[in-house]
């Protein structure tokens, strides 16, 4: 009989540490912020994400120049690839290996800042505000924190891109693409009744970032609890479940990720997509036969905008040499030259008038490149750092189930508040 | 010429060597199966986070699991899956081994091809048949084109779909492994039990139920609890066809998927997923339970 139970007890053991989660303790005291204006001087490591091989050659020219502007520095420069990239930052944060200059984008910075894990960059760097857009260095500002965490690098924001074929195809003209959503679902109805529902125009689903452009307000002004289940974010909801119903959108939307409806259009099924300013690369991977038939136009509403940046660890041992590093890889030339490879905007003041933003080459990859940039005077953080990755997809899932008819609109959008309060509050 | 060992440093020898052969794979266990497993149980009665260590909060991850409709849902996918998985991949397997069994030309063909999914990623296999059942899929054009549907069913976007197109693809995916335990297990039963039989006048289907059987009680029964386990620890196939959504209103996800979700990213919840895992626990160790009683009572 012991031997039973003991037989048990072992096999109990295998099962549990199969789905077996560790904890982690917070990272020590930060160093003083002191530090940062001293020499230049030594050893610092710097992670990019997802750079190599694409960018090696800019990224080692822009480190030589650095460490031949300032003798004695060393950079250690680690590139982690696009997959996995928050699980190793959080692995490192809570083991203490945090590099001293990070690439992160500012979801990826609060939880960090949440710990006194980055410095304020403000503290140490007056100019900040000087040399940096204002979109930029806010998206580095947290709500209950005081301080700029980190250099704001590039930025980026979505345009539409239109299949031109599949439009003409279906009865509507890729010159007159529709503006706002009414346009869209008159012109999806336009659409399906010539395709006979074998093409579609439209293929996302509504998300957090439609309701702030419909002015409902997300988060509390205290940041204490959600607060977008209201009439208006229910209508907004409505309109696309009407035109699920209608048939004008694939069911593809009901389980799509966020990149889903970008798939979809590389894939030639639908004619309409959002994405950023060089998303016409990745047709050109994903279908090369699309990409000269793509044209890009205007964002409908407040265009998104995104941000990536550089942090510097609060624990590193060389802070001014860190400090120097992000500044100089976010400086005006470092992020020119950058944007010139890749369809990317500096976040500097500084590039604002260079005439390589603002006038295209003819090509449509061109043409979305200059849309991008004139949208990016007017675009928004859409959605609050708040939000994460479990509240995001119980709110996608409601929305999905609203979309169906199973549950309304506004009882998706209750569940959806309940839920990330419930999340916020633990 | 060895100098003989004195008989206490022989016995210290006897008693020292068998933990110095065991210790590599206790170490590995203990660091990876049972300090996992207690890290687990302890962080179930905190509210741990990634970055800080949390604190005692007693039963409020399990009272939690009280008002989790996600988690009702999860269950009763896991229970769903686990019930239709289990008497299909404990027979199916079965008579496949013995239609294979026999020594025909050419049967080394067919037992490899029943394998052939065993091999293959989960990952790949469900990727694969999510283009096959999606609207625009093979499965659902074929279907449209000879006349049987009139527009597609929804495989990957409507619940009960969803479970079930997972449940198929498991149990494909599952028959030839469990089929390869069975062959080695027909091996066992005894020729001349089928020619007595057969003497006796009974025919395939009763020398079947009568014979192999009885002879394959065992294995049946060790097939049954690790299909019951698999079931209910179902992840990939429902992530992969799911698009990682758990479909509409995340009513197809599993309890791992659940735990997933909870476990993941800067905000994880490590106190309320360790609870789930808890929870899991508990429910895969009822099989376990069984087949120790039943090989009991067979004994």
């Amino acid at each position: 009989m012991r031997r039973y139970w003991t037989g048990l007890a072992v096999a109990a053991v295998m099962v549990v540490s199969g789905c077996g989660l560790g904890g982690a303790d917070p990272q020590a005291a930060p160093a003083s912020t002191a530090a940062a204006t001293g020499e230049v001087k030594g050893t610092v490591t710097l992670q990019t994400w997802a750079l190599k091989p694409k960018f090696t050659t800019y990224m080692e020219g822009v480190i030589g120049a650095f460490e031949k502007k300032y003798p004695g520095t060393k950079v250690e420069w680690i590139d982690q690839p696009p997959d996995a990239y928050s699980e190793k930052v959080l692995n490192q944060a809570a083991s203490g290996t945090l590099p001293d200059v990070t690439n992160l984008p500012p979801d990826f910075a609060r939880p960090l800042v949440m710990q006194d894990m980055l410095l304020d960059v403000a503290q140490v760097d007056p100019k900040l505000a000087e040399e940096y857009v204002a979109g930029g260095l806010d998206a580095y500002k947290f709500r209950g924190f005081s301080g700029t965490f980190g250099y704001p690098w590039y930025l980026n924001t979505d345009v539409n891109y239109w299949n031109s074929e599949l439009m003409k195809k279906n009865g509507l003209d890729p010159a007159k693409p529709p503006a706002t959503f009414d346009e869209l679902v008159e012109q999806a109805r336009i659409f399906k009744q010539k395709s006979g529902g074998k093409a579609y125009l439209m293929s996302r689903r509504p998300e957090l970032g439609d309701l702030t452009q419909a002015g409902v307000k997300i988060l509390s002004d205290d940041g204490k609890s959600f607060v977008f289940n209201t009439p208006e974010a229910a209508a907004v909801i409505d309109k696309y479940r009407a035109a699920y119903k209608e048939g004008l959108l694939p069911r593809d939307v009901l389980t799509d990720t966020y990149a889903g409806n970008a798939k979809l259009f590389n894939e030639g099924t639908v004619a309409w997509t959002t994405a950023g300013a060089n998303h016409i690369i990745a047709v050109k991977t994903d279908n090369p036969s699309l990409a000269p038939k793509v044209v890009p136009s205007v964002a409908m509403g407040i265009p998104p905008l995104y941000v990536q940046g550089l942090s510097v660890s609060k624990k590193s041992k060389n802070p001014a040499a860190a400090i120097a590093l992000a500044r100089w890889v976010t400086s005006p030339e470092n992020q020119a030259a950058f944007a010139h490879e890749v369809s990317v905007f500096p976040s500097t003041k500084a590039s604002a008038n260079d005439p390589f933003f603002t006038k295209s080459d003819g090509t449509n990859g061109g043409d979305a490149k200059v849309i991008a940039f004139k949208s990016l005077a007017t675009a928004k953080v859409l959605q609050p750092f708040e939000v994460t990755e479990a509240m995001s997809k119980f709110i996608r899932q409601q929305i999905a189930l609203a979309l169906t008819g199973e549950v309304s609109s506004k009882e998706a959008l209750d569940a959806a508040v309940a839920k990330c309060n419930e999340l916020l509050n633990q | 010429m060895t100098t003989p060992l004195l008989p206490a440093q022989s016995a210290l020898r006897r008693r020292i060597i068998p933990w110095l052969l065991v210790a590599p794979a206790a170490l590995w266990l203990f660091v990876f199966n049972v300090w996992p497993s207690l890290n687990t149980l302890v962080l179930a009665f905190t509210n741990a986070k990634p970055l800080s260590g949390g604190h005692f909060t007693g039963l409020d991850n399990f009272g939690r699991m009280l008002d989790d409709t996600q988690l009702v849902d999860a269950l009763l996918n896991s229970i769903v899956f686990m019930a239709v998985c289990l008497p299909v991949l404990t027979f199916l397997p079965l008579l496949l081994a013995v239609l294979v069994e026999k020594k025909i030309p050419g049967i080394t063909f067919f037992r490899t091809a029943f394998y052939t999914p065993v091999v293959a990623s989960a990952v790949v296999v469900a990727l694969i048949w999510s283009w096959l059942l999606s609207d625009r899929g093979v499965i659902n054009g074929l279907a449209q084109e000879m006349g049987v549907l009139q527009g597609p069913l929804p495989f990957l976007t409507d619940r009960w779909l969803l479970v079930f197109s997972a449940i198929t693809l498991t149990v494909w995916k599952g028959l030839g492994y469990y089929m390869i335990i069975y062959l080695s297990a027909l091996g066992n039963v005894r020729r001349e039990l089928h020619e007595a039989a057969a003497v006796d006048g009974a025919g395939p289907v009763r020398r079947f139920w009568s014979v192999t059987v009885p002879g394959v009680r065992n294995t049946m029964l060790l097939v049954s609890v690790l299909v019951a386990v698999s079931a209910l620890r179902v992840f990939s196939e429902l992530f992969v066809l799911s698009n990682g959504t758990g479909g509409p209103g995340g009513r197809a996800m599993s309890l791992v998927m659940l735990i997933q979700l909870y476990s993941r990213g800067f905000y994880g919840h490590f106190g309320y997923a360790s609870a789930l895992s808890i929870l899991l626990f508990v429910i895969t160790i009822g099989p376990m339970l069984l087949l120790a009683r039943l090989s009991r009572k067979a004994a």
